[in-house]
């Protein structure tokens, strides 16, 4: 008999249906954990929105602002928050993040805030400096924390432990879409737009005062669009982690019946050779 | 007279459409708009909230964020915004004696304090907006 053993073959087949198993198992819990994943991304885009218009109406009415949150870059230290997963097995995307992170902060006076299991591991086994690992599990972190963490990252960036801010996520674009993108939060790139209507200024009044408003809203800001960019990370998660196991599910399933094919064969091959040696036994 | 209040959370959105009166609490205090307002924009800050509409009114418990009244289209953009009945009374109430044993412990830091001061004051409002259902 030719090539591999019967048994060999079958035992081959076997690994390969319980590997589809477990893979088909993890795109369905996937696929019901995205379901409510994307729900809750889209649930807070509406707030985004009002958020994000109204800090540049505020600047759009304020030409001399003059906030610490929204002046010039005063140097070159860098931190980089940055969003992967916790768990691996959802194709490129902790890798895509990671490295579109490590790219960022190539040849920068740069320091790591890593949210989730698997950016905390990669920056430590990278040594990359890390504020803190305060956030190991990115799954389950509620808007409270979001905003405790915006808080501190205002209050380190007034003290100067930095200077900029920038924030790496996946962009949940489609199901089959996920891109990794890098957001500047601090300082605030809000600048008005300067088309101010000529002859009629907008009157708007700022209780207490604009200045006192807006610092009062950028750690909110930046606590909101960190908790936005978790919901879509751990969306677009969900959704690389279905598709990757969809098509790991397609190659098994091309596999088995590959490997049936082959056991067949053998198995025919088997059958013949006995034949032909107990024809040829009955000859003699 | 009615306008158009629109109320948002990162959690979604709690209320979209016409409005008699809205009372939220600022940062320096209780504030009510009405409709025909002038443009404003002001921090909110922790307290009981109340909506008040042509079918009644409702009252919340709102902490943080921010209200913006622009060309009459009101928007109170809030981190937390519970209505009276969606507020978990059982969760306020451990969570108020969390943050009592918290700041009855003599050796908690500054930090540890603030942070249970603030959350005694939400668990308060949340208990107390509650009792308003």
């Amino acid at each position: 008999m030719a090539g591999v053993s019967m048994k060999d073959i079958k035992s081959r087949i076997k690994s390969m249906e319980s590997t589809k198993q477990i893979t088909k198992a993890m795109e369905m819990v996937a696929a019901s954990k995205l379901r409510g994943a994307q729900d809750r991304a889209i649930a807070s885009r509406p707030y985004f929105e009002v958020l994000y218009q109204t800090m540049h109406d505020i600047a759009d009415a304020n030409t001399e602002l003059t906030s610490p949150f929204v002046q010039k870059p005063r140097g070159e230290k860098y931190c980089f928050v940055v969003i992967a997963g916790d768990r691996g097995l959802a194709g490129g995307y902790n890798n895509n993040v990671l490295k579109l992170a490590m790219a960022a902060m190539e040849g920068k006076d740069a320091m790591v805030l890593p949210i989730g299991k698997k950016a905390t591991e990669y920056f430590r086994s990278h040594g990359v400096p890390i504020l803190n690992t305060l956030y190991p599990v990115a799954e389950g972190i509620n808007a409270g924390e979001c905003y405790t963490m915006a808080n501190s990252l205002c209050r380190e960036y007034l003290d100067g432990t930095f200077d900029q801010v920038v924030l790496c996520y996946t962009n949940f674009v489609t199901v089959l879409t996920q891109t990794p993108s890098s957001l500047p939060l601090l300082p605030l790139s809000i600048v008005g737009s300067g088309k101010r209507p000529e002859g009629h200024q907008p009157l708007t009044i700022y209780e207490p005062d604009s200045v006192s408003v807006f610092n009062a809203i950028v750690p909110e800001y930046l606590g909101g669009v960190i908790y936005g960019a978790l919901r879509e990370s751990l969306c677009s998660e969900q959704a690389a982690r279905r598709t990757a196991m969809d098509s790991a599910t397609k190659n098994a399933e091309e596999m088995i019946e590959g490997l049936s094919l082959q056991y067949n064969r053998a198995r025919q091959g088997a059958i013949t050779q006995e034949i032909t040696e107990i024809v040829a036994g009955a000859e003699h | 007279m009615t306008y158009h209040l629109q109320i948002v959370t990162p959690d979604g959105q709690y209320f979209d459409g016409q409005a008699e009166r809205l009372l939220v609490p600022t940062i320096n205090g209780q504030v009510g708009i009405l409709a025909r307002h002038i443009n404003y924009v002001t921090a909110l800050g922790m307290g009981p909230a109340k909506v008040v509409t042509e079918e009644g009114e409702r009252h919340a418990a709102c902490i943080g964020g921010m209200l913006a009244v622009t060309n009459g289209e009101v928007k109170v953009v809030a981190t937390t915004f519970e209505w009276a009945d969606q507020i978990d009374v059982e969760r306020a109430k451990a969570s108020l004696a969390r943050a009592e044993t918290m700041l009855a412990d003599p050796k908690a830091d500054d930090q540890t304090r603030t942070y249970a001061l603030a959350r005694q004051k939400r668990a308060r409002v949340r208990l107390s907006v509650a009792e308003k259902k």
